[in-house]
């Protein structure tokens, strides 16, 4: 009996601590899950890319953006589907992506921290420059 | 509308993870589609082409199983199955990774001191072409003088005679007094050709390399001498005071070196130029060719061969010396730089040279204690064949062909082997200032990048010779047999002949250890005919306006009358003699002339006073010691010992003369018995004690020292503390000689250092053994356990008819006693033949006896019993229910 409990709470203790681990995301990683939840039904690879670059004026190719997105779904804050067959792309589908409930979670959060440091700089710095 | 290039599409095909292939590639498409749209076609297929080869990742190729068949994704899979398995049976990773982890660091660390030996004075660039003069003369048989330091003339002679001579350089190192005033202290000077520094590449940090000495008063000194000099001042520039002759010169420091590494022959820290050996050596040494002081080095040109020089040398010879030698008679050689080191056939120059033969023996018993911890490996993982049959059998039913099972079991042991060299370089790492002290080798372990690549080697190496084998016997299993339960016990006579391997070496250490340590002891505790239990040795200090050699040993025992006068109040110091010489010592003065009868003689001679004898408590064989109230002795009388009277043809040597006619008058008036002045490497050499080295001096015609000869007081001290003594000789040497520098030591010492070489080769085969014993202990635990536990049942069940614990433990000893006999007896020869080797460097030494293999034997077998017992006794204990119950 007591082993039983020792080990639930080792499992316990490990996902809770992958899930911490998940927490941390790169700006680019954040600029992608944003561009997601941003296209809604319309995301995938070739539309972020576009929705990134016409935001941040930034020089990405499209291969940077796959990657990203694989990381961004090990993680569990996106989640796939294949749409269906175009004439178009050569008879390929297309993978779409969207927000899971981890990733709106962590877009949250981070809003939440930005904002809360944000409101905290005094206003006469704006009012100096 | 053209499709985007197909190789780039196939290759994209070809390495993509199918489930992440579709969207990918269709995302490239509809890019490629937008580029053509855009742009000329070929930037399009070229931004294609480009796209393709950045989504070449590793998450991409991750799952594709094509990289999963591939050498990676196999050999990831393999480390990672090797993981699991090693961890799983955590005894006998254990001991194969505590086994192996000694065996590197030991190797490492003996590697190290080995390639230290071997790598002396390889680290000049120009040393392929750098050689080192001999010269031999020849007059007859037994009158040969032999030496590797020449002639002052050789360094212009070998210059103006040969073209392929880039450069000549000479080398010279003498004992001067350095400093003024209180401070003096006696240094050795390099004295050095100025273009020294184009031939050899010791590092200038500071002064110009080209020209580094300025004039004949400019001294070079070593960064560490500028420290000890002139601190954090500014030593370029500053002065240093030698004593050289009567004269006090101040020399300027024109330029600062680099402290010469460790495995240089040629060694200093001061140097001055050899434009000084006139002053040093006197007019008539500058052009004379049978007296030989400094070393000479040539720098062979790029394109020209030193055996071009060598025939034309006896020309070159008979060009000068026609009127005074026979052709045949000189002869001057050369000899690489490289090879100066470790050369025993060619005499010593400046430099101590290295004993080649202990050197590989040490080498050969690194590898073969590296070797004992692979074998460790290889029979336990034979062992284990039984236990994982069913792990091969079902693996090649499910198709695993031979090759990938033998991938299989090599990666375990690659893996154990790169733990265990990642932990045996740490471990060597941490205990290199161990090994130094207990062995004085003095080496150093630096870690640069490219030993990574040469660790990795080794780990590779030690793992496949560990593996291979185990591999091959894993993998050849019979499918059908192995799953029906047909286990054949195998004879395995490899197995069993690696046991055998590792007893011989391991019983060979053992009883060369043995061996080595009853030399030693023998050396040690030899009544060498004289006593120096708790003797001092004080050098004295000539005065300085003395030239000849007789000066320098008569104001020298002047002075030491002062100081014995002194040293005489204090009740602790008894016995207080003077002597040229002093036990511990090699080199005594060596004269040479040729008798009335036409004989070449030599004989070592000591120039000592009468309380030298009961300093030392030299026993007389007949006559007496001299008399020190007898001035009649002080003049005259000479004391020979027992071979000089046997060498000399003396029957009744007392009152007689030397043989030879141009010696001063002279009588002997005693006898002494044999006693080794020197080490016990060499036989008792004649020898001749005077007061007055003038009649002997006058009928010589050449002389050597190794040894200065300049007197030392030498007394016993009875106190208690040792440590007193030196308070009173310091308190004494201060209000006597306040300008001069105490230097003592105790004879018992300089006796040991003697044989410091010995010693440390002992003390490292020592260390060696313990190893070997450890690791082959380990090995043979882990055998016991395999073979109890695969006779777990067969126990239980002798038990249950009645069988005895007693017998049960014999039946286990006995399945390893006939390896550990043929391992004693086969280890015999090779100890025998090492170790006859070895003591031959002695002129007095032990017998081998068969004691000392049987005491060796005899260690082994009762370490193997121990280990075998320490498991056995366990499983004799147990209770046969528990052992058959199961199932």
């Amino acid at each position: 009996m007591y082993k039983t409990t020792t080990y639930t709470s080792i499992l316990y203790l490990c996902a809770r601590n992958t899930d911490m681990k998940g927490h941390t995301i790169g700006e680019l990683e954040e600029l992608v899950l944003l561009g997601v939840g941003s296209l809604y039904e319309q995301a995938y690879a070739l539309t972020i890319l576009e929705a990134i670059k016409e935001n941040t004026q930034r020089m990405l190719d499209v291969t940077a953006i796959h990657a990203v997105l694989r990381r961004l779904e090990t993680k569990g804050f996106v989640s796939s589907s294949m749409g269906g067959a175009t004439q178009e792309r050569g008879g390929r589908r297309k993978r779409y992506f969207r927000l899971t409930q981890d990733g709106i979670h962590v877009l949250d959060e981070i809003m939440n921290v930005r904002s809360a440091l944000y409101n905290k700089i005094p206003r006469m710095i704006f009012s100096a420059n | 509308m053209k499709s985007p290039p197909r190789w780039a599409n196939r290759f994209l095909e070809w390495f993509c993870n199918p489930d992440l292939l579709e969207d990918l590639q269709g995302d490239l498409y509809e890019l490629y589609e937008q580029d053509i749209r855009n742009h000329k076609s070929w930037i399009a297929k070229f931004l294609f082409v480009w796209y393709v080869f950045r989504s070449l990742r590793y998450s991409v190729v991750q799952r594709n199983y094509r990289y999963k068949k591939s050498v990676f994704g196999m050999t990831t899979n393999n480390f990672k199955i090797a993981f699991r398995v090693l961890r799983h049976d955590k005894f006998n990773t254990g001991l194969n990774l505590v086994g192996l982890t000694i065996g590197i660091t030991c190797f490492l660390l003996v590697g190290i001191y080995v390639g230290k030996e071997l790598s002396f004075d390889r680290f000049h660039s120009q040393k392929e072409k750098i050689y080192r003069v001999w010269l031999k003369e020849v007059y007859a048989e037994d009158k040969i003088f032999f030496n590797s330091v020449t002639p002052l003339i050789f360094e212009n002679i070998l210059e103006e005679n040969f073209d392929e001579f880039e450069t000549v350089v000479q080398f010279d190192k003498i004992n001067y007094l350095v400093g003024r005033g209180e401070e003096r202290t006696d240094e050795p000077i390099g004295i050095l050709s100025p273009e020294f520094f184009e031939v050899f590449d010791f590092e200038i940090i500071s002064g110009n390399r080209d020209r580094p000495f300025h004039d004949r008063n400019s001294i070079i000194i070593s960064d560490s001498y500028a420290t000890k000099y002139f601190g954090q001042e500014m030593a370029i520039g500053g002065i240093i005071t030698i004593q050289i002759g009567e004269n006090l010169r101040d020399f300027n420091v024109s330029a600062i070196m680099k402290d010469i590494r460790s495995t240089s022959s040629i060694r200093f820290d001061m140097a001055i130029s050899n434009e000084n050996f006139l002053e040093i050596y006197g007019e008539g040494a500058m052009n004379a060719w049978f007296s030989v002081s400094p070393e000479t080095y040539v720098l062979v040109k790029q394109h020209a061969s030193i055996e071009t020089v060598v025939k034309q040398i006896p020309e070159m010879v008979m060009s000068y010396l026609k009127d005074r030698v026979e052709p045949g008679v000189y002869n001057i050689g050369f000899q690489p730089l490289t090879d100066i080191h470790l050369n025993r056939d060619i005499p010593l120059g400046i430099a101590p040279v290295g004993n080649k033969d202990s050197v590989y023996i040490l080498g050969i018993i690194s590898v073969l204690v590296l070797a004992i911890a692979c074998i460790n490996y290889t029979t336990l993982s034979i062992g284990q064949s039984m236990k994982r049959s069913k792990e091969v059998g079902i693996r090649k039913v499910m198709g695993a062909y031979r090759s990938s099972l033998i991938k299989q079991y090599i990666s375990e042991s690659l893996l154990i082997s790169l733990l265990a060299t990642l932990g045996g370089v740490i471990l060597a790492k941490l205990s290199v200032p161990l090994f130094n002290e207990i062995t004085g080798a003095n080496i150093i372990l630096d870690f640069e990048p490219w030993h990574a690549v040469l660790y990795l080697g080794l780990a590779l190496l030690i793992g496949f010779a560990a593996g291979i084998y185990p591999a091959f016997v894993l993998s050849r299993l019979n499918v059908t047999s192995i799953l029906k339960g047909l286990n054949r016990a195998n004879k395995n006579y490899f197995r069993k002949g690696m046991i055998v391997f590792q007893f011989v070496v391991t019983v060979f250490l053992i009883s060369s250890t043995l061996i080595m340590q009853k030399q030693l002891d023998f050396i040690h505790s030899k009544d060498l005919g004289f006593n120096y239990q708790t003797t001092v040795s004080v050098p004295l200090y000539p005065d300085p306006s003395a030239q000849r050699l007789i000066e320098f040993i008569g104001t020298a025992m002047e002075k030491g009358e002062i100081l014995k006068e002194k040293l005489s109040q204090y009740p602790s110091i008894k016995n207080i003699g003077m002597g040229s010489h002093v036990f511990g010592t090699a080199g005594w003065g060596n004269l040479a002339y040729t008798d009335d009868t036409e004989t070449f003689r030599r004989f070592r001679l000591l120039a000592a006073d009468a309380y030298y004898f009961q300093t030392f408590d030299i026993k007389m064989l007949s006559g007496r010691i001299f008399d020190p109230e007898s001035s009649l002795d002080k003049r005259e009388s000479i004391i020979i010992n027992q071979v000089a009277a046997e060498y000399f043809g003396l029957n009744e040597p007392l009152g007689k003369r030397l043989p030879g006619n141009k010696f001063g008058e002279h009588s002997i008036i005693g006898v002494t018995e044999n006693f080794n002045y020197s080490s016990l490497h060499n036989e008792v050499e004649p020898l001749v004690i005077t007061q007055n080295i003038n009649i002997l001096y006058s009928g010589i015609s050449d002389h050597d020292y190794g040894d200065s000869p300049v007197p030392k007081l030498v007394f016993q001290y009875t106190g208690i503390q040792l440590t007193e003594v030196k308070d009173i000789l310091e308190a004494e040497w201060e209000a006597t000689f306040p300008e001069e520098d105490l230097n003592f030591s105790f004879v018992e010492e300089n006796m040991r250092s003697m044989y410091a070489n010995e010693e440390r080769l002992n003390r490292l085969v020592f260390i060696a053994t313990i190893i070997s014993i450890l690791i082959a202990s380990l090995g043979l635990l882990g055998l016991t356990v395999l073979v109890i536990n695969t006779r777990v049942k067969e126990i239980g069940i002798r038990k249950v008819i009645g069988a005895s614990d007693m017998s049960i433990f014999y039946l286990l000893a006995k399945s390893f006693s006939l390896q550990l006999v043929l391992g004693i007896v086969l280890s015999i020869p090779v100890t025998y033949w090492l170790m006859r080797r070895w003591l031959n460097d002695f002129a007095f030494k032990i017998d081998m006896g068969y004691d000392m293999f049987l005491l060796g034997g005899g260690i082994s077998v009762i370490i193997a019993l121990l280990v075998i017992s320490f498991h056995a006794i366990k499983a004799a204990n147990v209770n046969p229910v528990e052992s058959l119950r199961s199932e």
